[in-house]
């Protein structure tokens, strides 16, 4: 037994050369694996703010009949949905960069690119939920007045200029809402991701 | 001051990395398994460094910390790597010019100590390591007296495995 023991000490021994071999950066990389974590955060986010947009899109109908709204915004809420499925998967995809990421360089950019792509994500789903609060509230107050004809008829200045003001404090508060909840979910992610980014960028050079 | 540690750590890490893949070769069976476990456990290294002042030897930090890792991830999942196959090993040994006894002893020694428990492996692979009892003792936290029973125990327990 003592012989087969030595003996295996012997082949553990010579086997040592085969044993791979990792450097400096691929070790590097394994402590950043936050960065990863946190762009996965991302992604699992981006999946449930669009499952809870599907929810209320199919479960809450605000007394759809007595209180329509025009058709384009309903044309805006879909397109929204595309937005967020077609964001959903750059940012599924941009974790997949990252967690795969081989260089120091390849990481930086990596991680670049997925906080741009959260920017942008978040311009485009502002834009459209401003753009769909302005029609929703211009609509809205004229139709309490009694529809787009009758307003057009007795509507002076003042009134224009009330709407306008209308228009402007409702998307004012649709996009306080939507940044308020945006810098929640995504923004801490962000700040982190940036710091993490600094962090490398230092030890790159 | 994270920098630097970085570096310093970084640098220890990759100079006496083979530590490190020697304990995920005998905790794992296949490539993939091998590098979650050594990432595994750089991560563990990585987060008890600050602690290490250098009151041991870093290799023999590097050491507890890296078996600790694999006992208690391999208690985690305990069934799935205990039903994986041996192929890895085997196909290795075949490359090695040993007369054909010898390498099938080796084949059936390393497939012995697969079927030890994990903390029977850690023990194994310090002797593998050249390792005297009392860095043994020192290393898994257990009295030399303990090890060295223990030690018998295996080379018992591998007896009765090879020779059924």
């Amino acid at each position: 037994m003592m012989d087969e023991l030595d003996l295996l000490k012997k082949d553990w021994k010579s086997r040592e050369k085969d044993l791979p071999r990792l450097s400096h950066d691929d070790i590097y990389k394994m402590i950043w694996k936050k960065s990863s974590s946190n762009i996965k955060w991302i992604f699992i986010i981006s999946a449930i703010e669009f499952l809870v947009g599907i929810l209320i899109t199919v479960f809450y109908h605000p007394a759809r009949d007595e209180f329509k709204l025009p058709q384009i915004v309903d044309i805006i809420t879909k397109g929204s949905m595309i937005v967020a499925v077609y964001y959903m998967i750059r940012f599924y995809l941009n974790y997949k960069k990252v967690s795969a990421a081989s260089t120091v360089k390849g990481l930086l950019d990596a991680i670049m690119k997925a906080r741009k792509t959260v920017k942008t994500y978040i311009i485009i789903m502002m834009s459209l939920g401003g753009i769909a609060s302005i029609i929703a509230s211009v609509y809205t107050y004229i139709n309490q007045k009694g529809g787009w004809e009758s307003f057009n008829e007795n509507a002076h200045t003042n009134d224009y200029l009330l709407i306008a003001m209308v228009a402007v404090i409702a998307t004012v508060l649709v996009l306080g809402i939507f940044l308020l909840i945006y810098f929640l979910l995504y923004g801490i992610l962000m700040k982190r991701l940036k710091n993490n980014y600094k962090e490398i960028k230092k030890i790159e050079v | 001051m994270t920098k630097e540690l970085e570096h310093s750590f970084v640098t220890h890490l990759e100079k006496n990395q083979n530590i490190v893949h020697k304990v995920c070769r005998i905790y794992t069976n296949n490539e993939a398994a091998h590098n979650d476990l050594f990432q595994e456990i750089t991560i563990q290294l990585w987060k008890a460094y600050p602690k290490f002042r250098g009151e041991a030897k870093f290799t023999t930090w590097m050491y507890r910390v890296a078996l600790n890792t694999a006992i208690t991830l391999y208690r985690k999942s305990k069934r799935s790597i205990q039903t994986q196959d041996f192929e890895g090993v085997s196909h290795k040994i075949k490359f090695e010019q040993y007369d054909d006894t010898e390498e099938q002893q080796l084949k059936l020694m390393y497939k012995a100590i697969k079927q030890l428990n994990d903390i029977d492996k850690a023990l194994v692979f310090l002797y593998l390591e050249d390792k005297n009892y009392a860095e043994i003792s020192d290393t898994l936290g257990i009295s030399e007296v303990n090890a060295r029973v223990k030690m018998n125990r295996i080379k018992t327990k591998l007896k009765t495995i090879l020779n059924p």
